[in-house]
């Protein structure tokens, strides 16, 4: 018997040398560099970015106009105008503009020294391309197409002038046109038609699309006659960064544990709790950057029984308590809002009294209400119905720790008789139940950079379906007061005035109990100790790389 | 026994035919068999995916949250021919697969055969690699332990048991969070080099072998009480050389007609290790496209993992006469 094993002992002698030798040759290859002492940026090398966000399916962010293509195209595009910390208008692409006084035509004096990636130079005339190319129904853009949807045309005044007449003034002009998803293209790389121009399109940015591997990376290299940063840029020139090594890694997981294995440098959509973690030990470093726009906020459907009686939605927002599981499941990382727009937007207005937990205010309103029967499980009855919530939850848009939040909000609920059916459902039958208007309370996010969300959101307008049965206003809001705040908001070119306005608006949205403001739209990431200038942009909080560099 | 109808040894090989040119009349039957499993694929996938709520047409341009416009959606809707009837629009897809056009992707807006051309080697890589490493470990565990005293019999069948029972997506955490978070050996994302091919496959191959190592056990038993292993062992032959030379060609039968099915059923994995390790491959296409509702897309993988199915049946088929002479001579 031993000596029949024998032969069989060599080779696991052999794996055990194969074992040792490859460990070593990982450990050596993942050998963290030494921090550099001095704060000098170094040029060359290339930073490895994992997404955590869906693979784009065109790099043009033009078509379509989604979060994951924002994502990418910051490195290579950009766009007339930026925003600063504070939420300032600063000069980007344009040096300068002027409005109208009746608020009908903007003329933006644009740089004279920046060229396309293709060697087209940048002028009004690319400009007006571009508006073009965003407002032709073959282009299939959403998010610049409606962005612009107050823009009639632009007219080429000189090579250095693009004049935008409007159809109605229109105060969000600037904040729209800073969105990714109106980034400026070679209109010679728009040309070549969209097939081709999803997959490399022509910018000014610091980087240029090298390549597109589906599925595997997108290789971007330093533009090298970069001269266009933003004014809130910390140098001039080109990036430091050789080359961006961009790549998709969906599971969470694989992506923190590529990180801390070194083979990535930063990474996106972190799970809270390593978030939590980063945050408390500074490596890697944990860069927060909400999403402009709208908060994360569960609204109530106003447009139908039980939530048509303002009684029954104050009693749901007075029954639900959020407060705890926003602790424990973001792990500190997530702070509660009080406001329909995300703490990114200057203008955004809390109202927390109104959002205390009590649950006697919220039984007496709802027997108030007619709702004073229950049945055997507790819910409550009225006229034979039961007080029932159907509340659709996108997997796609919600992350675990959020689907376990509403399931807080469903066992708190029931305390005061409402049954909260939650169904977890992939994106087209989630928008397939909103749409058919199955639905009493939903979560929906909503990017843009300013304000004018609000219009968006709770004008009675977008309770209008578009063609698709996409409609913006889930609660249903349909006051006049509200339509009236609005749409004077989106006009006035008083800055003070505007302010205002929408404080009033948000008053009014808060005050009719028409959702529940959860927390800021999360986003964040994750970079290894050895990057160091890396920042999200404040318009739509993307990562830019321009001013990054490596410590080797 | 996680055994589909096709493949269990049983039913390989028609029975000998009679009349002229039996082998002609066996390949026939294979090919036509073969264009029929395919043509109903593709009939029930065209179907099942006009089941899933979602129009098209939004797919195509860019989801149900894109707010695209009236205009853009009749374009589309002319463009690809979605104003047609179904039974119009069925007919047109098999026009167009008879002539081999898998049509264009609607997300991507390639063609489908250069998208999956492009991801199959990648997939069938670590499904091959998958599947060599599975019957090395299998073959390893059951000749080990089978007839060796009920201990090594109980260790032997718990083992497979419980390796059988791991879910990829459990086994592929785990051994992310040993060898890679925990000891720092293995990278835990694919890196295309060999290296970070070990651990998908250590994650595929893993419970694949637990079942394979259940059925050769049964084999393996059976065989080892047959006659001639002693008349062997009174020849002088050790145990081991018995194990090897006599007995693991009984043991293997069974293994042989399952590695069609785990093939396949490797590439059902894939979809799981594919998108845990960030590899590129049909998995994670299979993926992306259904929740795009990217319906050639899903045609397309659909149909080639059909494909795989039929081919390795073939395969396994002319494998088990090469392994089994007593099955040759039947079909002759």
């Amino acid at each position: 018997m031993h000596a029949a094993l024998h032969p069989l002992r060599r080779p696991r002698t052999f794996g055990l040398a194969v074992a040792a030798l490859v460990g070593a040759v990982a450990l050596a290859g993942c050998q963290a560099a030494e921090p550099d002492a001095s704060d000098e940026p170094v040029a060359g090398g290339t930073l490895r970015y994992a997404s955590g966000d869906a693979e784009p399916t065109c790099l043009d962010p033009h078509v379509g106009g989604n979060y994951p293509q924002a994502l990418v195209a910051t490195q290579f595009l950009e766009s007339l105008v930026s925003l600063d910390e504070s939420g300032e208008i600063i000069p980007w692409l344009a040096e300068s503009w002027q409005a109208s006084d009746d608020g009908l035509t903007w003329e933006f004096t644009l740089r004279d020294d920046v060229e396309f990636t293709d060697g087209t130079p940048f002028d009004a005339e690319a400009v007006k391309a571009n508006v073009e190319h965003l407002k032709d129904p073959a282009t299939q853009s959403s998010t610049g197409y409606l962005a612009l949807g107050k823009v009639d045309r632009v007219e080429v005044v000189s090579p250095e002038v693009a004049r935008f007449v409007l159809t109605a003034p229109d105060s969000a002009l600037l904040e729209s046109l800073s969105q990714p998803w109106l980034a400026i293209e070679s209109p010679a790389g728009l040309a070549r038609g969209m097939d081709e121009n999803c997959q490399a399109p022509i910018g000014t940015g610091p980087f240029v699309v090298d390549g597109w591997e589906k599925q595997e990376r997108i290789s971007l290299v330093r533009n090298d006659d970069y001269v266009s940063p933003p004014a809130d840029a910390r140098h001039e020139g080109a990036a430091y960064l050789e080359a961006i090594d961009w790549r998709f890694i969906p599971d969470a997981a694989s992506r923190y544990a590529a990180l801390q294995a070194g083979q990535v440098d930063v990474i996106d959509n972190p799970q809270p709790d390593t978030a939590a973690a980063a945050e408390k030990s500074g490596d890697p470093t944990w860069i927060d950057a909400p999403r402009p726009g709208a908060s994360n906020r569960i609204e109530l459907n106003s447009g139908q029984a039980p939530f048509d009686d303002e009684r029954v939605r104050e009693a749901f927002i007075a029954a639900v308590d959020v407060n705890d599981g926003i602790d424990s499941l973001y792990f500190g990382t997530a702070e509660r809002s009080y406001s329909p727009l995300s703490s990114a937007e200057a203008l955004a207005y809390s109202d927390p009294d109104l959002f205390e937990t009590d649950l006697d205010r919220a039984n007496a309103l709802l027997d108030e209400a007619g709702w004073a029967e229950r049945d055997d499980d507790g819910t409550r009855v009225k006229e034979g119905e039961r007080l029932v919530v159907r509340f659709p939850v996108s997997t796609n848009q919600s992350v675990p720790a959020e689907q376990s939040l509403f399931e807080q909000v469903q066992a708190t609920a029931k305390e005061a008789g409402f049954d909260v059916q939650i169904s977890l459902l992939d994106l087209s039958s989630w928008y397939g139940a909103l749409f058919a208007h199955e639905y009493e309370i939903v979560s929906a996010p909503y990017t843009k950079v300013g304000p004018d969300v609000l219009r968006i959101l709770y004008h009675s307008d977008s309770i209008t379906p578009a063609p698709s049965g996409y409609f913006a206003n889930l609660a249903q809001v349909n006051d006049p007061e509200i339509d009236a705040l609005l749409t004077d908001a989106a006009s006035t070119s008083d800055a003070a005035e505007r302010a205002d306005l929408y404080e009033r608006a948000q008053a009014l949205i808060l005050g009719g109990h028409y959702l529940l403001p959860l927390y800021d739209q999360q986003n964040s990431f994750l970079v290894a100790n050895s990057v160091h200038g890396a920042r999200a942009l404040p318009t739509v909080s993307t990562p830019t790389f321009y001013d990054a560099w490596i410590a080797d | 026994m996680p055994v589909d109808g096709g493949s269990s040894p049983s039913s390989t090989g028609p029975p000998a035919a009679r009349g002229g040119g039996p082998a002609v009349r066996h390949v026939a039957l294979l090919v036509g068999g073969a264009v029929f499993v395919m043509w109903a694929v593709a009939t029930l996938t065209f179907f099942a995916i006009r089941l899933i709520p979602g129009d098209p047409a939004q797919a195509i341009l860019g989801g149900p949250g894109s707010q695209a416009s009236q205009e853009a959606l009749d374009q589309v809707r002319l463009d690809y021919g979605l104003d047609q009837p179904l039974l119009a629009q069925y007919l047109a897809m098999l026009g167009r697969l008879v002539t081999g056009d898998l049509g264009t992707s609607y997300a991507l807006k390639v063609p489908v055969a250069e998208l999956l051309g492009a991801q199959v080697g990648g997939t069938m890589l670590l499904a091959v690699c998958s599947l060599a490493l599975a019957w090395v470990l299998a073959l390893a565990l059951s000749l080990w332990s089978t007839g060796r005293g009920r201990i090594a019999t109980a260790v032997g069948q718990g083992i497979e048991l419980f390796a059988a029972a791991l879910p990829h997506f459990f086994l592929a955490a785990v051994l992310i969070a040993v060898f890679s978070s925990g000891l720092g050996w293995l990278p835990p994302v694919a890196t295309g080099t060999p290296v970070g091919l070990i651990l998908p496959v250590a994650t595929l191959a893993v419970p694949l072998a637990g079942f394979l190592a259940q059925v050769m056990r049964e084999s393996l038993l059976d065989a080892m009480r047959q006659p001639f292993v002693v008349s062997a062992r009174a020849r002088g032959e050790s145990a081991l050389g018995v194990r090897f030379r006599h007995t693991l060609r009984h043991a293997a039968l069974p293994g042989i007609s399952l590695s069609g099915w785990a093939l396949g059923w490797l590439l059902s994995g894939a979809v799981v290790v594919e998108t845990i390790f960030a590899m590129p491959g049909l998995g994670r296409t299979l993926l992306q496209a259904v929740t795009l509702r990217d319906i050639p897309v899903v045609t397309g993988v659909v149909l080639l993992v059909a494909l795989v199915y039929v081919v390795m049946t073939v395969v396994t088929d002319l494998a088990m006469r090469v392994a089994d002479p007593r099955l040759a001579g039947e079909a002759r």
